[in-house]
């Protein structure tokens, strides 16, 4: 069964003023493992999909399946907590507590899953080692160039356990040296970890390492092609 | 959640100018209004000392004298209770009077004057008489007939020490009866007693008005002010053929004084926090529209609705709390140093001595208007905190992800 999949998924802001049709009659299926590009120009849908599928937004129309529980149509609280438990964000403007250092900002999240308070130390250690930040642990945000925010920031994602990672131009503000070196991390951690990755970009590098590219144009399912990368398969 | 605190703490500190303004305005509120309401305090529990004391705790009367005032309302069985009373250890002291309603005349003018029949030891233990003579002596005086009148009296009639005055007046009989006083001595007083309350030695004033000794009110103080409501019960219950009542109940304007010295505090620190409370407002509106996107993202990985609410109102009662202690800190202080040195206010002694207020003033606030302060700070901050953070969790989370 898919991790995410939607049915014919509409999303139109202001309906009674300037409907905006962000989103038309979007069916896709997300499998687990998959490291997934939605490209497509700027005003096309991309950040619309995702917020629907991160259950950050309702559809008008449509529905979302998480594993096959419909969240379009749950309680707001209860979709709180869905997602906190499956899905894991990361956003283009890294978007961490700025109060909180390196490794509170991961351990926050265990925190409200209400973990082991031991186990969530040495799992925020962990991640942030594995995202190359084990000396910087104690760094608060504006310590921490953009390339390492945003290290934090997946860090943070993968510490929840999620089933699946959604990052929205997650290399949009980054200069190419870090968002090489950003993707590089996430591919490990898909490689290895099995952690599935769907995020969206209009940067060609980005999606030329993706093994899915999904293209939308004007809020529809443009194109849908698995693409051979130069990445050497599974070990 | 000890995680949030940290949040809401160091969240404070984010921009420590607009945080330091706010604080500072808390401390320098709670400071201005808790010391003032200490100096009003001070205002208030002097005059109401001065006033008790011409009250007493508690007096006993026939039951209608307080209405009729004539001299035949004795007080039945008036030596059994000041016996009863003698025997009891919780009286501190009393003063048994006996009370003329007449007229005083002096070569140059009349008033209508109530004479006091007192003895000279007990009333001078009872009430601050003695110490409130300003020229002449007290009635334990060597002169025939001795008559201690108020200041203002005496300016209206003209009278100096030493003068003959005469006075008429009822005897229990109702038959009208003259006789002559000499002036001892002149009071001051702080209510309108000086006008027309007159002090004579009972053994004098006795002879006029009957045969055998009669008291038209007894005026007790109790060792411990806290039994005086269920002492005035009880005497009530013992002697039903008269009237006991409290202070409470005897003057209006201590009643009034009572109650405004425990308000004022709570009215003024009202007005005070109710400033804040929209200074506390806007800080944390300012806050959370600078942190719009923030917000949004926490609400988006996760974090209830709940935990964003509790973490605002957490940040704006931090705040406050930390404000308004360092504000009671220095109130303490201030009042503490003011109670001992007092509050020197000579220059304006003159205007104060009109309303009967003394030149040095001993500010002082009690430990249950220190609590009180601190529970209407504590609410006020929470109510403050109320608005932002549901203005928080309307946030939507999808503005995380927007630019
Ligand atoms: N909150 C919103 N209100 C109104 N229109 C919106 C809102 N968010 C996005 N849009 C519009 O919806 C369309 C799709 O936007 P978006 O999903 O952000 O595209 P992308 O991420 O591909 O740039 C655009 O035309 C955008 O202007
Ligand atoms: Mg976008």
């Amino acid at each position: 069964m898919a991790i995410v999949r939607t049915e014919k998924l509409s999303k139109v802001y202001n309906p009674d003023t300037v409907p905006v049709h962000a989103l038309r009659d979007v069916s896709i299926e997300i499998n687990e493992g998959e490291f997934t590009a939605v490209r497509g120009p700027s005003g096309s849908g991309k950040t619309t999909l995702l917020n629907m599928i991160g259950g950050l937004d309702k559809p008008t129309s449509g529905n979302v399946f998480i594993n096959g529980q419909e969240i379009s149509k749950m309680k707001d609280s209860k979709r709180i907590d869905f997602r906190l438990q499956n899905i894991g964000f990361v956003f283009q403007h890294y978007n961490l507590i700025p109060v909180f250092t390196a490794r509170e900002n991961v351990s926050f999240i265990m925190l409200l899953q209400k973990r082991n308070k031991k186990e969530i130390q040495q799992r925020a250690d962990e991640l942030l080692e594995q995202v190359g930040l084990g000396e910087r642990k104690d760094a608060r945000p504006v310590q921490l160039s953009g390339g390492q925010q945003q290290r934090v920031a997946v860090a943070r994602a993968l510490a929840s356990e999620p089933k699946f990672i959604l990052a929205d131009e997650p290399t949009a503000n980054l200069d190419t040296e870090s968002a090489m070196n950003l993707l590089d991390i996430m591919e490990k951690m898909n490689h290895e970890q099995n952690v599935t990755f769907v995020f969206s970009t209009h940067d060609q590098r980005v999606i030329d390492r993706a093994r899915r590219v999904i293209t939308m144009v004007d809020g529809a399912i443009h194109k849908d092609e698995i693409q051979h990368t130069d990445e050497k398969q599974d070990a | 959640m000890n995680e949030i605190f940290k949040i809401s703490w160091r969240n404070i500190w984010r921009n420590p100018g607009r945080s330091g303004v706010l604080l500072a305005a808390i401390v320098a509120g709670v400071w201005a209004g808790v010391t003032t309401s200490a100096v009003t305090n001070g205002f208030v529990d002097q005059r109401f000392d001065r006033l008790i004391n011409e009250v007493s705790h508690l007096q006993i009367h026939h039951p209608e004298f307080r209405t009729e005032r004539e001299t035949s309302m004795f007080i039945p069985q008036a030596e059994e209770i000041i016996e009863f009373l003698s025997r009891d250890d919780r009286l501190e002291t009393l003063s048994a009077r006996a009370i003329a309603e007449g007229l005083i005349q002096s070569p140059a003018n009349n008033a209508g004057i109530q004479v006091f029949g007192v003895d000279p030891d007990l009333e001078q233990a009872t009430t601050s008489i003695q110490d409130d003579i300003v020229e002449g002596e007290y009635l334990d005086s060597d002169i025939r007939n001795p008559i201690i009148i108020g200041r203002k009296l005496a300016e209206k009639l003209n009278a100096d020490l030493g003068m003959r005055l005469v006075l008429t007046f009822q005897d229990v009989d109702e038959d009208l009866t003259s006789t002559v006083f000499n002036v001892a001595g002149i009071y001051t007083s702080l209510s309108g007693a000086e006008e027309r309350l007159v002090y004579t030695r009972m053994s004098d004033l006795q002879e006029h008005l009957s045969e055998n000794p009669v008291y038209h009110q007894i005026a007790v103080v109790l060792r411990d002010e806290a039994q005086i409501e269920s002492f005035v019960a009880e005497l009530n219950d013992t002697f039903p053929g008269s009237e006991t009542l409290s202070w409470y109940n005897l003057s209006p304007e201590l009643r009034l004084y009572a109650d405004l010295g425990n308000q004022v505090v709570y009215y003024l620190m009202g007005i005070i926090m109710l400033a804040l409370a929209f200074g506390i407002l806007n800080t944390m509106l300012m806050a959370i529209f600078e942190r719009t996107r923030e917000l949004g993202m926490l609400m988006a990985v996760g974090m209830n609705k709940a935990r964003v609410f509790f973490m605002i109102c957490l940040e704006s009662i931090l705040i406050t709390l930390t404000g308004a202690s360092a504000g009671m800190m220095l109130s303490a202080l201030s009042i503490r140093y003011l109670h001992s040195n007092g509050l020197d206010l000579s220059a304006f002694s003159e205007g104060l001595a009109e309303f009967g207020y003394d030149a040095i003033l001993y500010p002082s606030l009690g430990a249950e208007s220190f609590l009180g302060i601190t529970l209407m700070v504590a609410i006020i901050a929470i109510m403050a905190s109320i608005y932002p953070a549901l203005k928080a969790i309307r946030l939507e989370p999808a503005v995380a992800a927007r630019e």
